[in-house]
């Protein structure tokens, strides 16, 4: 694929990031160098520790570098004011947490809702685009429930639901199907690569599971605080996997 | 020892979070202490033995209700701080610490914190002692002076009470921990709960609620005569399971309502306030309601203070509408005893009336006076005119009177028009009950009827007539001289029975009613500090546990400012309310004093309710500040 014909989504430039106090300074990302295109769907995988969490976090701006740019959208969020990167994060960006992050006060609808209510968007068009979204989700049923009488997949279906309903340029998702079973990760993954094929969603995910990684159309690995190597996906997902597991294992890396 | 350590440790890095604790603790010992300082001042010695009796039981029942207030106040912060301890010293578990241990660190943090709040709370007590004397004289000058003698007796009697009921509800910590199992102990604040209430079971709550309210709103105000007292005590159990009920049904069914109607809900942060008040209106509307209930206390009271002390002031003036009164069955006397008098004063006033004393046996009304006294309709007239007292009323028919009574601090007669009387066989309608003092001090120990001049005729030959001799003297100095003069010439006049009334204008008869102010003052302070720091503990606590949520909206990109504005409309929905409907209560129970009391407090029961609402305000920013800090806090993390 020619990728100087697509327009950039975010772009990474020596990215570095420590972590302690003086003396005791840790590096856990070593200048990272990394572009995402529009349409992207990449996942990231490493051992655990090697700082997948800590990369998602800067590119996502919920952190800040030591050292290096990150450029989401045009901009260089290393030189934004907290309250530009917060409208940053509400209008362009779209979250995905390991541990769904939905709010135990209200109904899985208003969590849905949550979003585009608090940017103003009248109600009447909250509640149609919040019906919309969990139909693709297959949540149109639960959508009374509380997020404690809903299963772990539900939650995390509500959860990706409820990072795509404002319509984000980049979503962003850490170990989304960290904590479901095999089923329920399907489930999700599938209405992941529907938004990022039908929709116009750049996606980023987090995983360490070969699996989870074979529905990305690019794999990078991450290990020792560097992307040591991106594997990308052909026409057969089963075939990627395979792949994706070969070079785990001659890279050796404990992935688990 | 290493375990006191550990404790003590604990105890000083999260100083910050028992602040509120130790705080709140305090303020209940400074209460205690307060109370106890009033009781043993020179303040009652000034009441003389005379209302000994009456401010006895004042005392007694004042104590009760500081002793039930402090028993349930304690209970309360206690049981708050060691749910969140619990969950802060539960991860020793994983250290391999037996409940034991941990129970023992908890005891050793109580016991710190115990006697932190005692010093502090006997500290501010000494310093406050000055303050609410401060705040009384703002109030009134009419407060009983507090002598403040730094004595031992409060001190002990304070630290006594304090350490026993601090000491059993450690205790009860102490077991509490004991008994917990490591997964409760770990989890003990993070338990899933049903948020949304089953329908059916509020409308039944708010139904029932509703009805409890408006029985004893009823109740409250409904004149009568011998079931006022009842009335009362039914009203109040009344109004306070109606306001648990409205907490607990008609407001959660009336929120989950609003938060089913989406495009109500989906309009800015509204979505976040909203739901985050039905989830806690849940476990904190039996707070709501004791807080309700506490303000509606602290209003009543207060109204009660500013109440009496009006009426201090009119029994004063109605008292001392004449400085001297003769009463006697000559009608000669006019002329020497105004020759005596002036010679020590000028006088103001004086008029002449007379009075026809019934016995008890030919009325058939209310058997209060043993005696009581007819008085002509024109002769009142004439006393009013030379007098300068008002006199708002038409001619009498003959079957009809008006009845002159006292001014009353408090009675449980609340019914006193349209009854008809009857007089020796004839049926007398009731047509108004005036407190204006035409008779002055006479008014106080009798019951008179004004009644139409030829109806006074009529009677006359029933019982005995007498002439009152009113005068109202300007100089007061020469009161006692005057007054022996008066004597004499009642004393010479032995074949007439004459008696002499006369009021000391420097007397200081009334003076426990100013008790009496001065304990509603104390008790006011005693609710509406209670009250709003009860609120504001749970409320804290909250923003404590709210962590987690605001981190989520964070990250989704929403500023802080926004977690704010949603968390003031959140604290502001719960104080208003609580103030709402305290607001409306107060109507019925100020009304309710009012009947008792024969004036209008709507005037005092705004202001009381202003009052209120000011202090409620002031915790209510207090509220907005904490929670702001909080949030800092976890920025910080
Ligand atoms: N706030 C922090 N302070 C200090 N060190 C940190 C902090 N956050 C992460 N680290 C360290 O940085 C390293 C990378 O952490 P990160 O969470 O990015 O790992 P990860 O790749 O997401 O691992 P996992 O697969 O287990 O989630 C780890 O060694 C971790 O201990
Ligand atoms: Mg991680």
């Amino acid at each position: 694929m020619n990728h100087n014909s697509r327009k950039v989504a975010a772009e990474v430039k020596n990215l570095t990031k420590e972590y302690g106090a003086r003396g005791f300074l840790t590096q856990v990302l070593k200048g990272i160098e990394l572009t995402v295109y529009r349409h992207d769907f990449i996942a990231i995988m490493g051992p655990s520790g090697s700082g997948k969490t800590t990369l998602l976090n800067l590119l996502s701006t919920i952190d800040k570098p030591t050292q290096g740019t990150v450029i989401l959208d045009g901009q260089d969020i290393t030189r934004m004011s907290n309250k530009e990167l917060s409208a940053l994060r509400r209008d362009k960006i779209g979250f995905i947490f390991q541990d769904y992050n939905l709010l135990d006060t209200m109904t899985l609808e208003d969590n849905i809702a949550l979003p585009l209510s608090l940017n103003g968007v009248p109600g009447k068009d909250c509640v149609q685009q919040v019906q919309e979204k969990a139909a693709m989700f297959g949540l149109k049923e639960h959508l009374k429930k509380y997020p404690y009488q809903l299963s772990g997949g539900q939650k995390q279906r509500g959860a990706a639901c409820r990072a795509l309903i404002t319509g984000p340029e980049i979503i962003f998702a850490d170990e989304p199907t960290g904590a479901l079973d095999s089923k329920s990760g399907r489930e999700l993954l599938e209405c992941l690569r529907a938004v990022n094929e039908n929709g116009q969603a750049t996606i980023l995910m987090v995983t360490h599971d070969p699996f989870c990684a074979s529905y990305a159309k690019d794999v990078y690995l991450l290990a020792d605080g560097r992307i040591t190597c991106r594997i990308s996906r052909g026409a057969d997902r089963k075939e990627f996997y395979d792949r994706i597991i070969d070079v785990q294992a001659t890279l050796g890396g404990d992935f688990s | 020892m290493s375990m006191a350590k550990l404790a003590f440790r604990n105890f000083k890095s999260s100083l910050r979070h028992y602040l509120i604790l130790i705080l709140s603790l305090a303020f209940s010992v400074m209460i205690l202490f307060h109370f106890q300082t009033l009781l043993y001042s020179s303040g009652f010695d000034v009441l003389g033995t005379r209302n000994k009796e009456y401010i006895e039981l004042l005392i007694q029942m004042t104590s009760f209700v500081l002793g039930c207030f402090m028993f349930f106040f304690i209970w309360y912060s206690t049981n708050v701080f060691l749910t969140r301890r619990k969950r802060e010293i539960g991860i020793y578990v994983f250290m391999g610490l037996s409940n034991e241990q941990i129970g023992q660190m908890y005891l050793i943090e109580a016991i710190l914190i115990g006697a932190a709040a005692w010093a502090l709370g006997l500290g501010f007590g000494t310093l406050g002692t000055g303050l609410f004397q401060m705040i009384l004289r703002k109030l009134s000058d009419l407060a009983v002076e507090i002598q403040f003698t730094p004595g031992l007796r409060p001190v002990l009697t304070t630290t006594l009470v304090y350490g026993m009921i601090y000491l059993v509800f450690m205790a009860k910590g102490y077991i509490d921990i004991v008994r917990s199992s490591v997964l409760s102990m770990i989890s003990a604040a993070k338990q899933n709960e049903y948020v949304q209430q089953k329908q059916g079971w509020l409308a039944t709550k708010a139904v029932l609620g509703t009805a409890l309210l408006v029985t004893g709103y009823y109740l409250a105000c409904k004149e009568g005569r011998d079931s006022v007292m009842g009335n009362a005590l039914l009203a109040v159990i009344l109004v306070t399971g109606g306001v648990y009920l409205l907490f607990g049904g008609m407001i959660p069914a009336g929120f989950q309502a609003l938060a089913g109607n989406k495009r109500f809900l989906y309009r800015g942060q509204r979505i976040l306030w909203v739901n985050s008040f039905i989830f806690r209106l849940r476990r904190n509307y039996r707070t709501y309601a004791i807080v309700c209930i506490l303000m509606l206390c602290s209003v009543t009271t207060l109204a009660t203070g500013f109440a009496l002390k009006g009426r201090y002031e009119t029994i004063v003036q109605f008292e001392n509408t004449y400085t001297f009164q003769l009463l006697s069955s000559r009608d000669d006397l006019e002329g020497p005893a105004r020759e005596l008098i002036e010679e020590h004063s000028e006088i103001l006033f004086d008029a002449r009336l007379s009075l026809l004393y019934l016995d008890q046996s030919v009325l058939e009304a209310d058997a209060y006076y043993s005696r009581f006294g007819i008085l002509a309709y024109s002769q009142v007239k004439q006393l009013a005119q030379r007098t300068g007292l008002e006199f708002p009323f038409q001619e009498l028919a003959e079957d009809e009177v008006i009845k002159a009574s006292h001014q009353y601090l408090l009675s449980m007669i609340t019914a006193r028009e349209d009854v008809d009387i009857r007089i020796h066989g004839t049926t007398y309608h009731q047509i108004q009950d005036t407190s204006i003092p035409y008779l002055g001090y006479l008014q106080e120990s009798s019951g008179y009827y004004i009644v139409n001049d030829q109806a006074y005729e009529r009677l006359r030959s029933l019982g005995e007539e007498v002439y009152v001799y009113n005068y109202r003297i300007q100089d007061t100095e020469n009161f006692a001289k005057i007054r022996d003069r008066l004597d004499q010439l009642v004393e010479n006049t032995p074949e007439n029975k004459t008696a002499r009334i006369a009021m000391d204008p420097n007397s200081n008869e009334l003076d426990w009613v100013k008790m009496l102010y001065t304990i509603c003052i104390f008790l006011f302070q005693v609710f509406v500090l209670a009250g709003g720091s009860i609120m504001f503990m749970k409320l804290s606590h909250d923003t404590w546990e709210e962590r987690e949520r605001s981190q989520v909206i964070l990250k989704l990109g929403f500023d802080p400012g926004l977690l704010k504005r949603a968390a003031a409309a959140e604290l502001g929905t719960a104080y208003g309310l609580t103030f709402l409907v305290m607001a409306i209560s107060s109507v019925f129970s100020v009304r309710a004093l009012g009947n008792m009391m024969f004036t209008d407090l709507t005037a005092v029961n705004l202001v009381s309710a202003g009052v209120v609402f000011g202090i409620l305000l002031i915790w209510y920013l207090l509220s907005v500040q904490a929670y702001g800090q909080g949030y800092r806090k976890n920025e910080k993390r």
